[in-house]
């Protein structure tokens, strides 16, 4: 085999076509990495843990709970359907939730939409991946409310111990909340009562959470909820309806894909072109050491591994630019806010994460390998005698 | 024709400064084939340049064709050279893309005749130099003579009072390189025209009016030839 | 130019390379096209949509807040308005499963026509709008993509209301970026009041047409002193803003958006100036013959930057057409209009976008061999020959 000094010697010997090349790989890595992290960023809030055991109750038809609408009675029976688990205190782990979409002013002048939901202290024991870790949860009738961690600074007065204005009232926040990173975060809770008078809502709930007690069979009463002629529900697994939530991201999955295969197969054949050239004007050189005795697949894995190292040169740079341009556009804009199916401002903290470079490494590689494998290749097959002839 | 008085020529290659040519005068007339001759790096490439309105020299006076070259911008030079000089190298004559037509059709494409005009003179001059049926060959399929014949052909298509050329016969073989160097001392002979060659071949001898030899930049001598060249 | 052919056959000189760069320079100015796809979707929904004697009025405390419905009428008797119209969100599904794929409100059927002039709305269509109770009027966008025609009838089910509705299709906004569906009001109000639920007695939102773009912004104030210190404030906003706030939520994925195409160009400058750079080095003594010929240094200069750019615009326009193609796959995919994308999502490649995209190529191009072609121009004729030679 050849050795690796080779290779490497080569590449630097023509550094501008050899930087060029790398720059171009980089640039690809760059803008695949960024949107990948963006991808990420986003589908981590649509992936919450969600309890295997929660039970998410809407109207039948509605597919988001800020869509639906719960009646009072409904709530009343479902709370004591067998098989809702019981809190501590004997009381039914069922949390009725009113989802509305009021207007929060950004201290920019800026209007977004941002979804309240209307809890009872219940929701805590249900919704348990969220956790309160400043303030303490808000006191019903008292007009409190909590902070997800993505609201917090965001919106004028969304601070702890300050005073926010929507729907028709001020509102005290008394707490901040986290919630796996999950949509969750993205949310203020209020008092399901006070919120439901403030938006002059005819019914009270949009919707129920659930919890099923151990050992009760979950799908029995899911189907014991639809099935009921009362009223048009529909109980579904939370860790289904969650699931159900992020394929409302898959056209970014293809456009992320679609990026990265279009810029890389682009820069697959900008790496192939430097190569041949490369190929060509060392002819008499690769004739020589055929003449030398070095096998075919010598020449080819040497010319590969300039390839590789080129595709990896890219990669370093092309991944440190990313991570530092993810950190400056995070920053920048304080988080990248979507709109989800609930018309609600969902905000994305971007990180370019392990699994984005990953991403960009075998994007990387895979240029590298496809785009010196037609040039190696010919190197390999050149004969010596024809190498050596003048060109 | 050509006059040059007390030329000389200093570059510089990193850090040396190389003396080219030293104090050359010179006169080559009209009509007259004229060879430089001399060792390697004796500065007859670089005369060559000088004459033909390649290069400028550091000091000194260039006068061809009535013209004084000294005072000439780049794109003054240029225009110079599209007019009263053509060229023939000892390789990258011909561009690969185009056929020989092409070829010797690049120097018209400078002037303002039209396009039927210009076919029909590099027509005719590919008839001069014997390849007329060639026209729409490429360089690749051609051999090393016919190469230079096609360049020799366009050495004269503008019609040039002067045609140089550098190591025409370098890389040709013997019976190729004697075609050559008859077709160059033709164009003296028929059409009057004024051929300054550099080589190193001692064939060349031959066939040229005058030799002026060249050592390390310096004329050493100049030497009319017969009138009539043996054969 | 005479000179054309000479810089085709340079390009024909290695077609391997040629090929590779311009495929490259395509895909890039074909992703750059569909990137721009996304921004543009917003600018002509901005554009197209919105009208500049438009006005739309909310409740201030969001658009999920209703308004009495008496505001209505209060509206309409103000100095300057030519029509109003309320549209309420009835929220109704067509497939279930798919939940609510487009739009769709309660709306009073004879203002139609007046304060949507600019829809181009067929008059017998709107006639028929307003004989039919259960008539529905749909948007280009929505009859494409569900396959439905004037003609059809269709049943959504409700979410947020208790009743499911039927409906025949009477109407359709002839503009493929439009999503709505429009039904009368009145249908929805009977309904609930034959399941015992009431009647509907608030509306969502109002829009307004004002007879003179002057009159607009003395329109807004009055409405929203009008109701002040009522039960329920408003605020009013022209329909430009009004969109554009609905999707300010999304400036910061267009950035993102906007970077990354940004990187592309980029990458294609790279590739072009590689590939020009190449070709150039390559040719170094010939262009020296050139110049020895008479060849002027500009027109050297010239001749190369012009290889160049019509190497990266023969890319560049198969990338902008293939961009069409792409779309249309794209399209196949992406079903409903509230993904998370809104208008960023319709992908919808406009000449503009072509144009531009072809327009980019050339630019860089040029760009790309200006470095290349300079040096070349440049380099002294002797000294070439002495190095070559």
């Amino acid at each position: 085999m050849l050795p690796l000094r080779y290779a490497l010697g080569n590449l630097l010997a023509r550094r501008a076509r050899t930087a060029l090349t790398v720059s171009v790989i980089a640039l690809v890595v760059v803008a695949s990495t960024l949107f990948s992290g963006l991808v990420s960023s986003l589908k981590r809030t649509f992936v919450t843990s969600g309890n295997p055991r929660n039970l998410i109750v809407m109207r039948k038809g509605a597919t988001n709970d800020g869509s639906s609408a719960v009646p009072l009675e409904a709530f009343q029976a479902l709370r004591f359907f067998e098989g809702v688990a019981r809190g501590p205190n004997g009381q039914p782990l069922a949390s009725p939730e009113l989802v509305v979409q009021p207007f929060f002013h950004t201290p920019g002048g800026g209007r977004e939409n941002v979804l309240v939901r209307g809890v009872e202290p219940v929701a805590l024991a249900v919704h348990d991946e969220v956790k309160i870790t400043q303030g303490r949860m808000l006191a019903p009738s008292s007009g409190e409310v909590i902070l997800g961690r993505g609201v917090e600074g965001r919106y004028v007065g969304a601070q702890l111990g300050q005073t926010i204005r929507f729907g028709h009232g001020t509102w005290k926040v008394v707490g901040i909340f986290e919630a796996d990173r999950s949509s969750l975060e993205s949310e203020v809770w209020a008092d399901v009562r006070e919120l439901g008078d403030d938006a002059k809502r005819s019914v009270p709930y949009s919707g129920v959470r659930m919890r099923v007690a151990d050992g009760a069979d979950l799908d029995a009463l899911a189907h014991r909820i639809g099935d009921d002629s009362r009223w048009a529900l529909e109980a579904s697994r939370e860790t289904d309806y969650y699931a159900k939530q992020a394929e409302s991201a898959n056209v970014f999955y293809v456009i992320a894909i679609g990026l990265a295969v279009l810029s890389g197969i682009g820069a697959a054949f900008g790496a192939t072109n430097t190569l041949y050239a490369a190929v060509q004007s060392r002819r008499a050189e690769i004739g020589t050491l055929r003449a030398l005795g070095f096998s075919r697949l010598a020449i080819l894995v040497s010319f590969l591994v300039e390839s590789l190292t080129i595709a990896l040169a890219g990669f370093a740079v092309g991944s440190l630019v990313a991570a530092l341009l993810g950190r400056l556009v995070s920053w920048w804009l304080g988080g990248i806010a979507f709109g989800s199916q609930t018309f609600t401002t969902n905000v994305v903290q971007l990180r370019v994460g392990a699994v984005d470079l990953a991403y960009g490494l075998c994007l990387s590689l895979a240029i590298g390998l496809l785009g010196g494998l037609a040039p190696a290749s010919r190197a390999a097959r050149m004969r010596p005698v024809e190498a050596l002839r003048k060109a | 024709m050509i006059e040059l008085q007390d030329v000389s020529r200093v570059y510089h290659r990193g850090a040396d400064e190389i003396h080219a040519l030293e104090h050359v005068s010179l006169q080559i007339g009209r009509g007259r084939f004229a060879a430089l001759m001399g060792p390697s790096g004796s500065g007859k490439s670089t005369l060559l340049n000088i004459l033909a309105g390649l290069d400028r020299p550091t000091s000194g006076s260039v006068r061809v064709a009535g013209v004084s070259l000294n005072e000439l911008s780049e794109d003054e030079l240029a225009a110079f050279r599209a007019r009263h000089v053509g060229f023939v190298f000892q390789f990258f004559n011909l561009i690969p893309v185009l056929d020989a037509c092409q070829n010797v059709e690049l120097p018209l494409l400078l002037t303002h005749l039209r396009k039927a005009e210009r076919r029909e003179r590099a027509q005719t001059a590919l008839r001069v130099v014997g390849l007329a049926e060639r026209g729409a060959h490429r360089p690749g399929e051609l051999s090393g003579g016919e190469q230079q014949r096609v360049a020799i052909a366009r050495a004269i298509v503008t019609d040039p009072e002067i045609v140089v050329a550098d190591e025409p016969t370098g890389d040709l073989d013997a019976r190729n390189a004697v075609e050559i160097l008859g077709l160059l001392r033709d164009l003296c002979r028929e059409f009057q025209k004024t051929v300054v060659m550099v080589t190193h071949d001692p064939r060349g001898e031959k066939f040229v009016d005058e030799i002026h030899q060249l050592d390390k930049g310096v004329l050493r001598h100049s030497a009319a030839q017969r009138e009539a060249a043996a054969r | 130019m005479k000179f054309l052919p000479l810089v085709w056959r340079n390009l024909a000189r290695n077609p391997l390379r040629t090929a590779l760069t311009a495929g490259a320079i395509g895909l890039a100015i074909a992703l750059v096209c569909l990137l721009l796809t996304m921004p543009n979707g917003l600018d002509v929904l901005l554009e197209r949509a919105a009208s500049n004697t438009r006005i739309v009025v909310h409740n201030e405390a969001g658009l999920v807040y209703p308004l009495p419905y008496a505001y209505l009428q209060k509206i309409r008797s103000l100095p300057g308005v030519v029509g109003a119209a309320s549209w309420s969100w009835y929220g109704g599904v067509f497939e279930i499963e798919k939940g609510v794929t487009f739009p769709n409100f309660a709306v009073e059927p004879e203002p139609i026509g007046t304060v949507w002039a600019d829809w181009g709305i067929d008059a017998k269509q709107l006639e028929d709008f307003r004989r039919y109770r259960d008539g529905a009027i749909v948007g280009g966008a929505t009859l494409k993509r569900q396959g439905w025609k004037v003609g059809d009838r269709i049943t959504l089910k409700g979410t947020l209301y208790p009743v499911d509705l039927q409906f025949r299709i009477v109407a359709e906004i002839p503009n493929d970026r439009a999503p709505f569906l429009l039904f009368q009001r009145e249908y929805l109000d009977q309904a609930l009041r034959a399941a015992g639920r009431g009647g509907l007695d608030t509306l969502g939102i109002v829009y307004v047409r004002v007879d003179d773009p002057a009159r607009v912004a003395p329109v807004m104030a009055q409405i929203d002193t009008m109701f002040k210190n009522s039960e329920a404030q408003t605020a009013s906003e022209t329909e430009k803003s009004y969109f554009s706030s609905f999707f300010s939520m999304l400036s910061g994925f267009v950035t993102i958006i906007l970077i990354v195409t940004g990187l592309v160009a980029l990458c294609i400058v790279f590739i072009a100036a590689n590939t020009a750079s190449m070709s150039v080095r390559e040719r170094l003594g010939e262009i020296a013959v050139l110049k020895a010929l008479g060849f002027k240094r500009r027109l050297i200069f010239t001749t190369l930057v012009a290889e160049a750019v019509i190497l990266s615009g023969l890319g560049g326009a198969l990338g902008a057409l293939a961009s069409l193609g792409l779309t249309q796959l794209l399209h196949a995919r992406a079903s409903s209009w509230n993904s998370s994308l809104g208008p960023l999502g319709s992908f919808i490649v406009t000449e503009t976008i072509l144009v531009q995209g072809l327009f980019l190529a050339l630019f860089v191009g040029m760009i790309s061999g200006v470095v290349p072609a300079l040096g070349a121009a440049r380099r002294s004729v002797a000294e070439t020959l002495r190095e070559v030679f």
